[in-house]
């Protein structure tokens, strides 16, 4: 038997930070994982990052998580999505080596001496808590997080073939399903889907469309100073009527049409023949074929996700230009698995009703590594919080895309695997990556979390913008050069004209200024210049959207005050008015917030009505 | 208003006077028990008229007819009782004390209809019709105030907010989905959904000025010099002696006001002091509140004499109808209107020529979405400013996420005018219409 402050259970993007960040706050944790080897492994696509999920591991990162390192360490191909629109809806994604990957991860925990990583199969946690594992052996702790990912009572569908299992090769976690039941939890079942993998060698690359990365590419974390590994090529290529016909004439072979699955999948990532199903008019789908390695043979075909039986993927894959001589070294496939309504959960990630006991990642019906990770490392910060006996850390939605990712689970429910999206914050203009360190990395080092390197790095890059914005926001005095220069860049000089000022117009071009305003402005250009490229474009942008910001800012704080009138976890909703409906929706969700009662569906104006007016009358009595 | 929304309230519901019939409303979760005390045992089924002889301590208050409506089918969406009682204000009086003696509290003026609204049995805008409806002194207006109550406007802005949703969807999705390979809206496809929409809003906010006429009625204001023959006209449009018609000029001192329909609509005339420059304190305050019932006036009827034609120039934005009285006397120039009331002449022309001004430039059009009050009005202004804003930044370029700023705010006072509209709409309607996902 051995005594551990947090047992975290699972070895994914969601365990490890949980793990990671248990250890960085001084708690002793055990890992406990089927297969040591499996930690930090990448499912599915080889990438991290992308839209909106991009700014999860930018805010993992500000908050002292693994994800934005391992990245860097293993990452083969960086681009900035939406690098044409403004700096909120900008999303990092690098294409990684998935095997440098895993190393990483399994690196950056072997450098945490509190976490003693377990291998075995759980097959029941019991209050207390105690962990059992296959062998026999059991394991003590005051806090535990579930990272289970897709393995719970996992079953793997490849055309009529069905096995149990939660990833290739890897078995299912079959007993903790019982568990979760005994601590009063409510499990449904979720579908995710991976496409096949083709071996490189067979492929014709002179008949596919490079895609490219970006010239420079830019780093996930703070902490990296140059990325490590050299820049590889991916590819695009698309499907054709020859693929659509093939799908459609063997879509009762495929598990999701024939009626051997039930669960529902994602559906903004769809299979190939939900695409030709629901799309019937779309003349072609594109495929982007990603390196699953800088020496991998495989490739990973992203756009055909299919659980159609194996001749099937064949006759498809060799239907795609560049792939006729392909062939296919794992084939496609469905994973069906138990998950938990997150309604059942607290804002800190915690069961409601079982102090101590938190879920993170695709247990709560999320899909993605990053969403999966950023609810790892919240779920770890509260379960070391717990252990300490301190206040649980949860994010608004006007702070963070992960504030507002676990306020739609625990209010909102999912019924499909839920993916972050930019539209899903509606103060998105507050939430983008350049802001990240300033908003978030404060609250990790009042949490005592943070390494030194990372908060030295932090002050130092906030400090530097901060000169540059107050360099920037400073009257220009017309002397002679700097009237001078004006006139030949064409500007004339206005009463309160400053640098900002003149960022906000829209011909406004940065690299042309720092070669030109040298002379006249040198205190703005040598700001300016300590900056990277990525701050310097935040500057920029700060000014021009200013105004923009600050609504949002504005409409951010009108809505804060429902957001903190608190709802005592004891409350019983038997108040006089309310019907039961209401009263059925609200002890169902229990929200912490009033804004977050108001935000559950079908809760109408009038119960929100009343229970402002009882939650009012009760704080003032006390 | 607004008391507790959660209370048993209590009200008639027809007005205190004499008549055959009186209702009184109960509204809250006591109705029903109320009712029970007051002598309706058993409780009869849900929207079934029966008959009851109302009691308080075995006194006998009045016999009624008795509905009684459940949550949520009333039209508060409470539990909800009416009493049909006789028209007689002291039983509906002791009827109503009953009921507050059993626990219920006296309603606030429009209560009822604020539960209605707060339990989603109405929308704001049919709300305000249903207040207007009840206001209603013309025809005309009743019908203006029951097409708002069935939807018109309501319809309207949904539509609209419709357009906006299928603009800001697609946006979304350019910003979400931008790696897909789809383009899922242009740009000028954009401005000209935006376009539309900008004029729809600003064709909303034309009504403003007809919908604020429809419901309200008009103010006509009589002007012109002393002795012109205000008083006279006044007396002869209403068919009575309003105002007290004297050879003396300056009579007319303070206003004189009657209503009157005119091209379907209330229309209150004032008579007012003659203009002109006056020594005397008391005619000269009358003469200034000439000139601000002037300023404000719908319509100004401007009488010049014509046997000693001068015109006293008024500030105005109302519109102005020129005429000559005392048509019988002297010669009216060409192409004026003239009349003359002791020889009742030029009448028929001049209410035909207000007839024609009312319906022309105040009387809503029948059917179609109006704004009638200055809450609504409010909101069409903050989305067509909003709107504008989107249009500016979509023609200069902007990244989506800063025109969406905009078009949400659009969206949003649109919502403000009728009900809601959430980031899950805008999710659902881009996964309706695209395929996503790699």
């Amino acid at each position: 038997m051995s005594r551990f402050d947090v047992v975290v259970i699972g070895g994914g993007h969601a365990g490890a930070e949980a793990a990671r960040v248990c250890a960085r706050g001084g708690a002793r944790v055990a890992l406990v994982t089927m297969m040591r080897e499996a930690i930090g492994r990448m499912s599915c696509n080889p990438a991290i990052g992308g839209l909106a999920k991009g700014n999860l591991v930018k805010e993992i990162d500000a908050l002292g998580g693994l994800m934005g390192e391992a990245t860097d360490r293993a990452g083969i191909q960086f681009k900035v999505l939406n690098r044409s629109k403004g700096p909120a809806v900008q999303g990092p994604r690098a294409q990684c080596d998935r095997d440098l990957y895993s190393a990483a991860v399994r690196a950056i925990l072997d450098a945490e001496p509190n976490i003693t990583v377990v291998e075995g199969a759980v097959t029941a946690v019991s209050p207390g808590f105690v962990v059992a594992l296959g062998d026999g052996s059991t394991l003590h702790a005051k806090a535990v997080v579930i990272t289970t990912g897709t393995f719970l009572r996992a079953l793997m569908h490849s055309g009529e073939t069905r096995t149990q299992g939660g990833r290739f090769g890897e078995p299912s976690a079959e007993g903790l399903s019982d568990s979760l039941r005994a601590f009063g939890l409510e499990l449904g079942r979720l579908k995710t889907g991976t496409p096949p993998r083709v071996a490189k060698d067979s492929v014709d690359f002179s008949r596919l469309e490079e895609a490219p990365g970006d010239p420079v590419p830019r780093p996930f974390s703070i902490l990296t100073d140059a990325l490590p590994q050299p820049q590889v090529l991916c590819h695009l290529t698309y499907t054709s009527d020859a693929a659509h016909n093939l799908i459609r004439s063997n879509l009762h072979r495929a598990p999701m049409y024939s009626g051997q699955i039930r669960a529902t999948g994602p559906r903004y990532c769809p299979s190939i023949e939900d695409k030709v199903v629901r799309f019937a008019d779309k003349e072609r789908h594109q495929v982007f074929v990603e390196p699953e390695g800088l020496e991998h043979p495989w490739l990973y075909m992203n756009g055909i996700s299919t659980s159609l039986p194996a001749d099937v993927q064949d006759r498809v894959v060799r239907s795609l230009p560049g792939f006729e001589q392909a062939t296919i070294a794992r084939y496609g496939y469905a994973v069906e698995y138990d998950y938990v309504n997150p309604q059942q959960l607290d804002p800190g990630l915690q069961v409601r009703g079982v102090a101590g006991l938190f879920l993170a990642g695709q247990i709560n019906g999320t899909s993605g590594y990053e969403e999966a990770a950023a609810q790892g490392l919240l779920a770890g910060i509260n379960a070391l919080q717990f252990v300490r006996e301190e206040n649980p850390l949860v994010l608004r939605r006007d702070q963070a895309y992960t504030g507002v990712m676990i306020d739609d689970l625990i209010t909102l429910g999912t019924e499909e695997p839920y993916r972050m999206f930019t539209s899903r914050a509606e103060h998105r203009l507050l939430l983008g990556c350049d802001s990240v360190y300033e908003r978030l990395t404060p609250i990790a080092e009042r949490l005592r979390i943070l390494d030194r390197e990372r908060l030295r790095r932090v002050e130092a890059r906030i400090s530097r913008i901060a000169r540059a914005r107050e360099v920037t926001a400073t009257p220009l005095t017309p002397d002679k050069t700097t009237l001078e220069w004006l006139r030949e860049a064409g500007l004339s000089l206005s009463e309160k004209s400053s640098v900002e000022r003149l960022m906000q117009r829209h011909d406004f071009d940065l690299d042309a200024f720092l070669m030109r305003a040298g002379t006249a402005l040198p205190k703005v250009v040598s700001a300016l210049r300590e900056l990277t490229e990525e701050e310097r474009e935040s500057v920029v942008s700060a000014a021009r959207y200013s105004g923009y910001i600050e609504r949002q800012r504005r409409e951010a704080d009108k809505v804060s005050a429902d957001e903190e009138l608190r709802i005592p976890a004891t409350m019983t909703y038997g108040l006089p008015g309310l019907s039961r409906e209401m009263t059925e929706k609200l002890s169902s969700i229990r929200p912490a917030s009033l804004g977050q009662a108001s935000r559950i569906p079908g809760v109408t104006p009038a119960a929100i009505a009343i229970l402002r007016m009882h939650l009012r009358r009760s704080v003032d009595v006390r | 208003m607004n008391g507790s929304l959660t209370d048993t309230i209590v009200a008639p519901a027809t007005p205190v006077g004499r008549s055959a019939l009186a209702i009184v409303r109960i509204d809250g979760p006591q109705s029903s028990a109320i009712l029970e005390s007051l002598g309706c045992s058993p409780l009869p089924d849900e929207r079934h008229a029966v008959f009851v002889r109302l009691k308080k301590d075995g006194e006998l208050l009045d016999e009624c007819v008795a509905i009684r409506y459940l949550a949520p089918r009333s039209f508060t969406g409470n539990d909800l009782v009416e009493l049909t009682l006789h028209g007689n204000p002291l039983l509906v009086q002791r009827v109503v004390s009953a009921a507050i003696s059993h626990g219920a509290r006296m309603a606030e003026p429009g209560e009822f209809t604020e539960r209605a609204v707060v339990n989603g049995k109405l929308d704001l805008v049919q709300a305000e019709s249903v207040a207007d409806l009840i206001n209603a002194r013309t025809p005309l207006q009743a019908k203006l105030s029951l097409s708002n109550l069935g939807g018109s406007l309501s319809e309207t802005a949904g539509r609209l907010r419709e357009g906006l949703l299928y603009v800001i969807s697609r946006l979304e999705a350019a910003l979400d989905f931008s790696e897909e390979g789809y383009s899922f809206i242009e740009r000028d496809d954009a401005i000209a959904r935006v376009d539309e929409s900008l004029n729809g809003v600003q064709r909303l906010n034309d009504t403003f000025r007809r919908g604020v006429a429809s419901t309200r009625g008009l103010e006509a204001v009589i002007i012109g010099r002393p002795n012109a023959g205000k008083s006279t006209l006044l007396n002869r449009l209403v068919g009575s002696e309003r105002s007290i018609v004297t050879p003396v000029a300056g009579t007319t001192r303070d206003i004189v006001r009657e209503t009157i329909e005119l091209g379907g609509l209330p229309v209150t005339l004032s008579d007012t002091a003659g203009l002109r420059d006056s020594d005397d304190v008391v005619e000269s305050i009358g003469i200034d509140r000439a000139r601000e019932a002037a300023r404000r006036a719908d319509i100004i009827l401007q009488l010049i004499d014509a046997t000693a034609p001068d015109e006293e120039p008024v500030e105005t934005s109302a519109a102005v109808i020129r005429v000559y009285t005392k048509s019988d006397l002297a010669d009216v120039p060409e192409g004026e209107l003239g009349i003359s009331v002791p020889a009742e002449r030029g009448i028929e022309e001049l209410l035909a020529r207000l007839d024609a001004v009312v319906r022309d430039q105040f009387v809503a059009p029948e059917g179609s979405a109006v704004l009638v009050n200055e809450r609504q009005r409010l909101a069409a202004v903050e989305a067509e400013s909003a709107l504008r804003a989107a249009r500016f930044s979509l023609a200069d370029g902007s990244s989506e996420e800063i025109v969406l700023v905009d078009l949400y705010r659009a969206a949003t006072a649109l919502a403000a005018l009728t009900g809601g509209i959430s980031n899950s709409d805008v999710i659902t309607e881009i996964f309706s219409k695209f395929c996503i996902g790699k």
